[in-house]
């Protein structure tokens, strides 16, 4: 039960058209919220920690992802101060800072001692005009599952290097019972556009002609982009499983687990949860492998999440403290040993022995794949601009209709470029 | 009946033969829910047939566990209270359509209907911004006044087509006897139409039970419902089909006695709504 | 009628409350709607002044806004024929066919009350072939169920029979409580005459129900040009914008890209649609009803 109830069960006895009474403040209690993910949900079991390390109390509340997303734009918008650390995906801080809705902690972040500890790309990817904005607690980043037994019984000892690879692979290992590849087809800028820059970027393929360099003309329509969209469109109607195109994380960890998939590209938590044997059935035949790559290179995706504090947050110090001790090597440590949570961003935490034998127990190449993939992906895999949210939903509609058959790959990379080009100019 | 024996006809056989279809593609939702309640992650892909009784309760620990008993305590308030309330001001005022004098019925009628139809995506916003002015976001006065905007049209413009049907007459004589308008009602209109009431306040209740838009616009932590709850179990890198299966079965049961309770009076109080 | 001008005071009483909590919970947000309508309000951006009617203009050049009414037709479409068909059916049959299965009712009720994020939950996993009983039941024979959610008009009817499997129940109790209103005298007459059943069912039931299928006909039109939960959850709009009706754009719009102005204009402009079609349900009903 929560304490705010039992003032909630007077307003309630005696509403009628009542006006509630302005919340009160609990002393140094920390609202924190988060969405659902194997960090956010042990993290959540270990509130009573951080009351013993710190004297505060939080209040820790993971709810699901599309909520999250509704909800703290509102917040954020109304400045209702009801939040004190929130999670902040990479993919969002731009908007957000453009908004003025974060706080900078550039100076906490300098002024703590273990900061180099953290891995110098997740922690810089919150650097922004020249603050840092929030620290990191999880990078995630490509990665290949596949069933060994599958591959060896059409010919294939080892799993594909290269996408063009992949299609003969999956050719050969395509049956009716079972499905070739799985990915994210679902449309949106954490769904498909989480994984199809993969194949998109490794044929040369890009969103802007010159992101680095500034020119942010949209260049999707291009014939590389094409190739990787043709690539992505024939691996999932071909050789995919039934349904292939409205499947998103879930369906494509189920498609591993239940065995009815023999490869999956997706990010890493998804490849550990192919690998545990208490969720897959095939988990002993499952192993790991690189992205794939293409003629211009290896492109894994990446995703790095972290906690912020709200502009309107009362009380930042208090705010930090939670964000500290939160992302602390200590706690990392604990919840990758609790939950299914390779993605913790200390190098500290990878060196705990405890931590390396778990993840070696589940596949001895683990944790070093995933760092080679880090070490492959680029910070701007997906762009990093204030506009993404609303460009990656409206090209992810676009590439899930070409893969879907609704559109040809042509007029899907035409209408992202017309599209992108909308946004960019209003 | 005149008709003998051999009428039992093929096309009666087909009649049946329809029916019990129906009745399969009724349940089939439901049982198929109940059946994923039990089923253990690790079997969910596993037809039923194959492994029946690999089955587990571990769903209900996770349900238990989580915030859905809260989330479910403060969607029976928040319903039950929006629909008290509703009733409390809705049946007065649907009296006074139905046998008040009034030349703009047929206006207000549309405005009840229009209430009811109207898109919740675009006035959410602004109730979203009235709602921080006044302090009501994440309460369960907020969420129940919310709810008011859904139930209140319905409670007034279902209590009005049933009360339309009592007669003037029982009325006039209970006015002469001396009763006040508001006695009047109690003791004569409402037992007079308790059909049409009881339906009435079912329905309501139903809304708000059901609503997932608004909840999820205006509640946080301390008032969320049940059905953005739900939403919980969908988390990164796993849709958990068991706890969310179990959730929705959950969340219908309280609701079944109800409305095979109601519906006959569903019915009788539409009846009066629909033959004049 | 005199009683009735003596306490009319008494009836404007008993109105006044009702009237107070529409205006503020109901119509306050509505004219808040209809203003921002007329402004340019981002929740990135913030505030950028009056714009007048700028934010119809651009709907009437918007491909998405003119496609989202396109699938908004054919899912509320749809789902009224099925529904009234299947509710109706129903109906007919548990009054004709099998009325001594009390129980039957029951069961075409159940749908009734469950939650609609628990439908569109519920639904999803029977949609998703790697999932679905249906699936693994035909496959025993090689049969390959399609997938539903994939293909555009797949993704459209997998809401449309959700929702028809949600909606049913309201049909049939409404056509349950029309067909009471019937009386079995002219059935009786009617067979005396040697009218066979189908005939008796087309040619006197039928008409006689018309007005109250004309009602919740339109009713349930209305009902369906808010979908929310069906579509947020089954297929995020998808494939590509296959099921991105008008409601589910304002909600693109109003939250994934902040405008909250222009998601505010889509849903005045299917307010006033709306409103054109319950002018005709208020006008039904009263015909109906007489009153």
């Amino acid at each position: 039960m929560k304490p705010s109830m039992l003032k909630n069960a007077t307003l309630g006895a005696g509403l009628a058209m009542s006006v509630a009474l302005p919340t009160v403040a609990v002393a140094d209690e920390i609202n924190v919220v988060l969405f659902a993910m194997p960090y956010t949900q042990g993290l959540a079991k270990l509130e009573a920690d951080f009351e013993a390390a710190t004297g505060h109390t939080a209040n820790i509340e993971v709810i699901g992802q599309d909520v999250f997303e509704n909800r703290i734009t509102l917040s954020f918008t109304g400045q209702t101060g009801d939040v004190d650390v929130v999670h902040t995906p990479v993919i969002q801080v731009q908007r957000w800072i453009e908004a003025g809705w974060l706080r900078p902690i550039t100076a906490e972040v300098d002024g703590m001692a273990t900061k180099d500890d953290i891995l110098a790309g997740p922690l810089d990817a919150y650097l922004v005009n020249g603050d840092r904005w929030a620290l990191p607690f999880f990078a995630e980043t490509g990665m290949m599952a596949y069933r060994t037994d599958l591959l060896a019984a059409a010919g294939y000892d080892a799993p594909p290097a290269t996408w063009d690879e992949m299609l003969e692979v999956a050719a050969a290992v395509k049956t009716d019972q079972v499905g070739a590849l799985a990915m994210r087809v679902a449309p949106g800028q954490g769904f498909n556009m989480f994984v199809f820059p993969m194949i998109m970027r490794a044929y040369g393929g890009a969103f802007f002609t010159d992101y680095s360099g500034g020119d942010l003309t949209p260049n999707m329509n291009t014939p590389e982009a094409l190739a990787g969209l043709e690539v992505y469109s024939q691996l999932m109607n071909d050789y995919g499983p039934e349904g292939i195109g409205n499947f998103n994380f879930g369906e494509v960890a189920a498609s591993i687990q239940s065995g009815q998939v023999a490869m999956i590209v997706d990010g890493t938590s998804i490849a550990a949860r192919a690998l545990d044997p208490e969720q897959s059935q095939f988990a002993d035949q499952i192993s790991i492998a690189a992205v794939p790559s293409g003629p211009a290179g290896r492109s894994p995706a990446i995703a790095v999440h972290g906690l912020g504090i709200p502009a309107d947050a009362p009380n930042p110090e208090a705010s930090f403290a939670f964000i500290e001790w939160a992302t602390s090597a200590e706690t990392l440590t604990k919840i990758a040993l609790s939950e299914p949570y390779p993605d913790f961003i200390r190098a500290s935490v990878a060196e705990n022995p405890e931590v390396v034998a778990k993840y070696e127990g589940i596949h001895p190449d683990f944790l070093n794949l995933k760092v080679e993939m880090l070490g492959d992906a680029i910070g701007h895999y997906r762009p990093l601009l204030p506009q993404w949210p609303e460009i990656g939903q409206i090209v992810g509609e676009n590439i899930n209709a070409a893969v879907n058959e609704i559109m040809s790959n042509e007029d899907a990379l035409a209408q992202s470029d017309a599209d992108i080009a909308d946004i960019m100019s209003e | 009946m005149p008709r003998s024996k051999h009428s039992f006809s093929l096309k009666q056989a087909a009649g049946v033969a329809m029916m019990l279809a129906f009745a399969f593609f009724a349940l089939l939702p439901i049982i198929w829910a109940l059946v994923l309640s039990f089923r253990p992650t690790s079997h969910l892909f596993v037809p039923i047939w194959e492994a029946p009784t690999v089955l587990t309760l571990d769903n209900f620990s996770t349900l238990a566990r989580s915030d859905f008993p809260f989330a479910l305590f403060n969607s029976l308030v928040t319903a039950g209270a929006s629909t008290a309330l509703a009733m409390l001001i809705g049946v007065p005022a649907g009296f006074a359509l139905a046998k008040g004098r009034s030349h703009r019925k047929f206006i207000a009628s549309w405005l009840l209907l229009l209430l009811r139809m109207a898109p919740p995506v675009g006035f959410v916003i602004p109730l979203f911004l009235l709602y921080l002015n006044v302090g009501l976001i994440d309460t369960w006065a907020g969420l129940i006044a919310a709810y008011m905007v859904l139930t209140l049209p319905l409670v007034v413009w279902s209590s009005w087509t049933s009360m339309a049907q009592v007669p003037d007459e029982l009325i006039e004589a209970c006015l002469l006897d001396g009763a006040t308008l508001f006695q009047t009602l109690t003791k004569v209109v409402i037992p007079a139409a308790r059909p049409g009431i009881i339906a009435t306040a079912v329905l309501a209740f139903l809304i708000a039970w059901n609503d997932f838009f608004f909840a999820l616009i205006i509640t946080r932590s301390d008032t969320v419902t049940a059905p953005v709850a739900i939403m919980n179990f969908v988390s990164y890198a796993r849709v958990d089909w068991g706890s969310i299966a179990l959730a929705s079965v959950v969340l219908t049961v309280p609701t079944v006695p109800v409305i095979i309770f109601a519906n006959k009076y569903i019915v009788q109080s539409m009846g009066g709504a629909v033959k004049g | 009628m005199g009683v009735q001008t003596l306490f009319q005071r008494s009836y404007n009483q008993m109105l006044m409350p009702a009237v107070l909590a529409v205006i503020i919970f109901a119509v306050l947000p509505l004219v808040g709607m209809f203003g921002l309508s007329f402004t340019d309000f981002n929740l990135i951006k913030g505030w950028g002044g009056e714009v007048g009617l700028h934010n119809f203009f651009k709907l009437a050049d918007d491909r998405r806004f003119i496609a989202s009414i396109n699938v908004m037709l054919m899912l509320s479409v749809g789902g009224v024929i099925f529904q009234v068909v299947m509710g109706t059916l129903i109906a007919v049959g548990l009054e004709k066919i099998v009325p001594r299965w009390k129980f039957m009712r029951g069961i075409f009720v159940v749908p009734f009350v469950v939650p609609a994020i628990a439908v569109a939950l519920i639904w999803l996993s029977l949609f998703t072939p790697t999932l679905s009983p249906i699936n693994a039941f035909f496959d025993i024979f090689g049969i390959t169920v399609p997938a539903f959610l994939t293909t555009q008009y797949g993704a459209i009817a997998a809401i449309v029979i959700a929702d028809t499997w949600a909606s049913f129940p309201f049909v049939m109790l409404l056509i349950l409580a029309a067909l009471q209103g019937i009386s079995s005298d002219l059935d009786e007459a009617a067979s005396i005459d040697g009218a066979t059943k189908m005939q008796i069912f087309w040619r006197i039931t039928l008409p006689l129900l018309k007005p109250a299928l004309l009602m919740v006909a339109l009713f349930r039109f209305i009902e369906t040009l808010k979908h929310f939960p069906l579509i947020f959850v089954m297929t995020n709009g998808g494939p590509g914008r296959s099921t991105q009706a008008t409601n589910y754009y304002a909600y693109i719009q109003t939250f994934q890209s902040s405008n909250v102005s222009y998601g505010a204009a889509i849903a005045v402009f299917l307010f006033l649609f709306a409103a054109i079609i319950s002018f005709y349900v208020a006008r039904a009903n009263a015909r109906i009803s007489g009153a």
